[in-house]
């Protein structure tokens, strides 16, 4: 455990520079210091909040800003079911613990160490876990607390940071070329329906969906080209 | 604090925890079903669709400091230095606008 908790250290520096910036960007919204912290430990996943949070700065109604924030984490089903080899002996109430504290961060840095060594397992996930879920809520209220002692950040241009955030978010989320059509459809109709007058939320469902149309389209010609 | 924050995140930790324990019970059975694209795509569409949401209507100084975050994001991959340069420059043609 020892061993993935100071393993995980350098990435931990990282995720607390951004999760100070996302305490900061939560308190101008109207977020209390200690509810950042709890968000952070009660959810732990980083993109899941920043998008939840501006959905819900935006006006966007709980519901929708939720389901926004946790259809980020669809990832998940994926990652965790990869730790299947990993937590296999665990009680379920370890395994519980285990998912919970599985960030990306930790999760590619367990499978890399286990790649190069089988004998990495559930204690090193664990231990890079604990260390990460300490270092995010602790950098995300620490983030809050000093936003909250600050003026109106909105006229400073603040509030855009979530905008460069999603855009840098975009960016690692890029697979290449087969991604051109379907975000470039999602995006036309995404930026239509709001220009139409259709509320955010559910110009984002439209869009979403019609990404996801376009990438079918896109995998079946692929498929056909490939035959 | 509101009930609205309180009802979010609630929702949101109930909603992240439930996808993981889902992943842990039916991931594998998923993944290897006929849909397990969707899984894969649906983060990045939903990030696009919501940086679209953002700029639409808004004015020029918004796209421009969209373009150049874009820029710094492609040369960079970085969280950080990419809000930090889309913020910066929205707030400084924001000023100079004024």
């Amino acid at each position: 455990m020892k061993r993935g908790a100071f393993a995980v250290l350098p990435l931990a520096a990282g995720a607390a520079v951004y999760g100070f910036a996302f305490g900061l960007l939560a308190s101008q919204t109207g977020f209390p210091w200690w509810s950042v912290g709890l968000m952070s430990a009660a959810v732990h996943a980083g993109s899941s909040q920043i998008v939840a949070v501006e959905q819900f700065g935006d006006g966007t109604a709980v519901m929708s800003a939720a389901l926004a924030g946790a259809a980020l984490n669809l990832r998940y089903i994926g990652i965790v079911a990869s730790l299947s080899e990993i937590l296999r002996g665990l009680s379920l109430r370890e395994k519980l613990l285990a998912i919970h504290i599985t960030g990306d961060e930790n999760w590619a840095l367990t499978m890399a160490e286990r790649a190069r060594s089988p004998h990495v397992g559930a204690a090193f996930l664990i231990g890079s876990g604990l260390i990460m879920l300490a270092v995010w809520t602790g950098s995300t209220t620490l983030g809050a607390v000093v936003g909250s002692a600050l003026p109106d950040l909105e006229r400073f241009g603040l509030g855009f940071g979530f905008t460069a955030a999603f855009i840098a978010m975009a960016r690692g989320l890029w697979r290449g070329r087969p991604d051109a059509m379907p975000w470039f459809v999602a995006f036309g109709v995404t930026t239509a329906a709001v220009l139409l007058g259709a509320p955010k939320a559910y110009a984002i469902v439209v869009g979403a969906l019609t990404g996801l149309a376009a990438s079918s389209i896109v995998r079946r010609s692929r498929a056909t080209i490939s035959q | 604090m509101t009930g609205s924050y309180w009802l979010l995140i609630g929702v949101l930790a109930g909603a992240a925890f439930s996808i993981r324990v889902f992943g842990l019970f039916a991931g594998d059975s998923i993944r290897k079903s006929r849909h397990a694209w969707m899984l894969d795509d649906l983060p990045g569409l939903i990030i696009v669709c919501l940086i679209a949401s953002s700029l639409a209507g808004q004015p020029m100084e918004t796209w421009i400091a969209a373009a150049i975050a874009f820029a710094v994001a492609v040369l960079t991959n970085h969280v950080i230095l990419t809000m930090c340069a889309g913020v910066v420059t929205y707030a400084g043609l924001v000023w100079f606008a004024l």
